[in-house]
């Protein structure tokens, strides 16, 4: 449990980390519906695809330092030489880091879809969505971040991005799904599916980046 | 079993740039080693290959399957954003018997809500020093563990290492600067 609270600790102080990529994800959804002139039932289908690629662009912002700063100060070299699985402490930090900005946002993102698309039913549908999606995002970018830890965060995106790519499309066709009653329980659990192979093989994988890069 | 660490011609190349070759030495229960070398001689690797962080070359090391380590590096492993108090809960060190007794010692008693940025880099050091001086260890590797620390501190450093190694316990550390502590001598330049 201490995992927990030390991670929580971090994270939660470092409002920067936090709040930063919460309020870039609320301006996106305020400045979406002011920019474009189009009619209520225009806006509504279309927000689905801002919904998704912000919340892609927030995950990608709020993972850009989730392992610079605990391998420069050197906390990574001191988990990686104590007893502790260094596999599981990513993990937690992985999930930490969905706790404080992908669940907000997923919420955020459920009541803007409810003012937006006026249809609270679809978006309880929705809320799910969100949050497995945004888990997924994280485990995906913390991934790409550990790969070009000493390289700038840059690097490690544009090597993950295009494996997000199907994600999206599967995202995409939730929404036809949502929207036209078909197999929406199907769609959620093969994302279901996805996020728990990835949240064990990710944060493995991660440790053996990170070991490497310490050596 | 007497021995912690036993090391057989350990050697390290960076880019076929031979950094140390051969390297042996014994590490027993109860005693130090001080490892000296001019800046670049590879003293912070060879502590790194001992820790497990890098992999040799070349060579064979074995470490006793009941050596707990802790590490004292360049790196402090604080945070700058959190206070003395929050560091210290992240090293799980705050509710340590005797750490009253040390922060009073350090003069830092009384300044747990600081913010670590607010210290100067010698009363960082001190902190960072905390995970030394209440280790539940049997191996403390430490890596130029006075650099910013005043005389004071250094002495105070050196007497804690010799009643540990009184204990039975390990120490393998380089330094540039002599510090009275009962240790056998490896040279790597």
């Amino acid at each position: 449990m201490n995992i927990f609270r030390f991670e929580f600790l971090k994270l939660s102080r470092k409002s920067r980390g936090w709040l930063g990529p919460i309020l870039v994800f609320v301006l996106i959804m305020i400045a979406y519906p002011l920019t474009v002139e189009v009619s209520n039932l225009e806006l509504g289908q279309s927000f689905f695809s801002v919904l998704w690629i912000a919340t892609l662009l927030v995950m990608m912002l709020a993972t850009e330092d989730i392992f610079l700063e605990d391998y420069n100060d050197g906390s990574l070299e001191q988990l990686s030489i104590s007893d502790g699985n260094l596999s599981f402490v990513i993990a937690v930090k992985i999930f930490i880091y969905w706790m404080l900005i992908g669940i907000p946002i997923s919420i955020i993102g459920f009541l803007f879809c409810i003012g937006i698309t006026n249809s609270s039913q679809n978006s309880i549908y929705v809320l799910p969505i969100i949050l497995v999606a945004s888990y997924i995002f994280i485990n995906v970018f913390s991934f790409g971040n550990a790969l070009s830890l000493t390289k700038g965060s840059v690097l490690g995106t544009l090597v993950t991005l295009p494996l997000l790519l199907p994600l999206l499309i599967v995202l995409g066709k939730v929404i036809v799904a949502i929207n036209f009653g078909l197999n929406y329980f199907g769609f959620l659990l093969l994302l279901l599916g996805i996020l728990s192979i990835i949240i064990f093989i990710v944060p493995m994988i991660i440790s053996y980046i990170i070991r490497a890069h310490l050596e | 079993m007497n021995q912690i660490v036993k090391a057989k011609n350990l050697s390290y190349k960076i880019n076929e740039k031979k950094l140390f070759q051969n390297i042996s030495f014994d590490l027993n229960k109860g005693e130090a080693i001080h490892i000296q070398g001019e800046n670049g001689s590879g003293k912070t690797t060879l502590l790194r290959i001992i820790c497990g962080l890098t992999k040799p070359s070349k060579g064979d090391l074995d470490i006793s399957t009941d050596a707990k380590i802790t590490f004292l590096g360049h790196k402090n492993a604080l945070k700058q954003y959190l206070t003395i108090e929050d560091n210290l809960s992240l090293l799980n060190l705050i509710h340590h018997p005797n750490l009253d007794q040390f922060l009073q010692k350090f003069g830092l008693d009384g300044c747990l809500d600081l913010n670590l940025a607010s210290l100067s880099f010698g009363q960082q050091k001190k902190i960072a020093l905390l995970r030394i001086f209440l280790n539940d260890s049997n191996l403390l590797i430490m890596d130029e563990p006075c650099v910013g620390l005043d005389n004071q501190t250094q002495n105070y450093l050196s007497n804690f290492i010799n009643d540990e190694l009184k204990l039975g316990k390990s120490v393998l550390f380089s330094s540039h600067i002599d510090l009275d502590i009962n240790s056998d001598k490896l040279n790597l330049s």
